[in-house]
């Protein structure tokens, strides 16, 4: 049971990193754009944020949805979201109107105020499915159980005569 | 040998084999490991540098001078700086509010030469936000052309003090002339052409020549050619960039 709520966890957290990148990925100067409306970062790093922030999304995305390396991706995908979320919340408290620019766009929005709550709302959510995913990475359908399969157990005691057989011919 | 160390022996080899095999499970579980970060890392990588390269098209070289600007200062400055701006752009009012005054005198100075490039940055059609962009922007190149730089400077200026919302209602005719006189220019000299739209073959021209240096956004602005970005908030950027050419 717990298997399938981490496939879902997986598709849904995984879907929406995919979708929000690939959103972004055409555009890099309004993804630049997008994380300069924050006035957060320092100097000329929202330039590298705004560059890496896409594909990375994209790439965790296809990783959480393909199920490779789950624990790893959802580590980053947690971070990824805390992020945002303390980024909204920042904004918001500045009194600053914009876009969050999730899923592209951004820049300055009239209607932002009303918007915050709901984003932040979703972001926290998926921030649970990431975290709940930390928890429990073993899900259905993950290329995980195929590239990390375990074969430590022996096959009966059929096995153990083919190995000492093996053995004694090493030896002689 | 007894059958019970023979059992004995037998359950010793069986659990050595394992822990073997458990030893050479892990390191494969390493490797792959490993190896799936590093593809991953190397695609991450590999998208940001085309993001990079996709976006650095902005560079100006060395054409300073353009039929569709404004400018100020000295050609000959040690600086020179490239403003495209929308007049319903409203970082760009920001930015104007947070360098106007200081590149005003820096330019007097002859310390830098500052070129205000009005465009509309709107190229879908229906946009609702285009027609004010083009009407500002016309009704700029029809005071610069009929009263001279110096008054259309004063326009330039008083169109980014009485930016409309984005959301509109957006402003008519009369009050693209009123705002003119406000500037100085006289009426007989504007009317007409303002509300003929006498300026919007310059507003297409000005905003063919944006598209064409790969300026998308607004407000872009270049320091000796260089796209210039360095600042949390334009404020910032507006300083920072004051105190390089200064």
């Amino acid at each position: 049971m717990k298997e399938w709520a981490g496939l879902a966890a997986r598709l849904l957290t995984g879907g929406v990193w995919i979708y929000a990148g690939a959103l972004k990925l055409p555009d890099p100067d309004a993804s630049v754009a997008a994380v300069r409306a924050y006035e957060l970062l320092p100097g000329d790093s929202a330039v590298t944020v705004g560059h890496l922030l896409p594909i990375l999304e994209v790439v965790i995305g296809a990783m959480l949805v393909l199920g490779v390396l789950v624990r790893g991706a959802a580590v980053i995908s947690a971070l990824l979201f805390v992020a945002f979320v303390v980024g909204i919340i920042s904004v918001w408290s500045r009194g600053i109107e914009i876009d969050c620019g999730c899923f592209g766009g951004g820049g300055y929005d009239p209607d932002a105020t009303s918007k915050y709550p709901w984003e932040i709302a979703r972001d926290t959510g998926l921030l649970a499915l990431s975290v709940f995913l930390v928890w429990l990475p073993r899900s259905r359908w993950a290329l995980d159980s195929v590239l990390f399969r375990h074969t430590d157990h022996l096959e009966g005691l059929e096995e153990l005569d083919e190995l000492e057989e093996h053995e004694a011919y090493e030896g002689s | 040998m007894s059958k019970k160390s023979r059992a004995e022996e037998r359950a010793a080899k069986a659990a050595a084999a394992l822990a073997a095999r458990k030893r050479q499970e892990r390191r494969r579980h390493v490797l792959i490991a490993l190896a799936v970060v590093m593809a991953m890392t190397v695609i991450v990588g590999a998208g940001f540098a085309i993001n990079k390269i996709r976006d650095e098209k902005v560079d100006e070289g060395i054409s300073k001078t353009t039929a569709y600007d404004l400018s100020i200062g000295d050609e000959d400055a040690p600086h020179a700086v490239i403003i495209y701006e929308d007049f319903l752009c409203p970082v760009c009012q920001a930015f104007e509010a947070a360098s106007r005054d200081e590149f005003a005198a820096l330019a007097a100075d002859g310390k830098v030469y500052v070129s205000y490039r009005p465009f509309n940055l709107f190229s879908d059609g229906d946009d609702p936000r285009k027609e004010y962009s083009v009407a500002s922007a016309a009704a700029f190149a029809v005071v610069l052309e009929e009263s001279g730089a110096e008054v259309a400077k004063e326009y330039h200026d008083l169109l980014y003090e009485n930016q409309p919302s984005e959301a509109g209602p957006f402003p008519d005719a009369d009050w693209f002339v009123d705002l003119a006189m406000e500037a100085g220019a006289s009426e007989s000299d504007v009317r007409d052409g303002i509300e003929g739209g006498d300026g919007v073959d310059w507003v297409e021209k000005a905003s063919a020549l944006a598209e064409s240096r790969g300026v998308h956004s607004t407000p872009t602005i270049l320091l000796d050619g260089k796209e210039y970005r360095d600042g949390r908030t334009l404020d910032e950027v507006a300083a920072n960039l004051a105190a390089a050419v200064s």
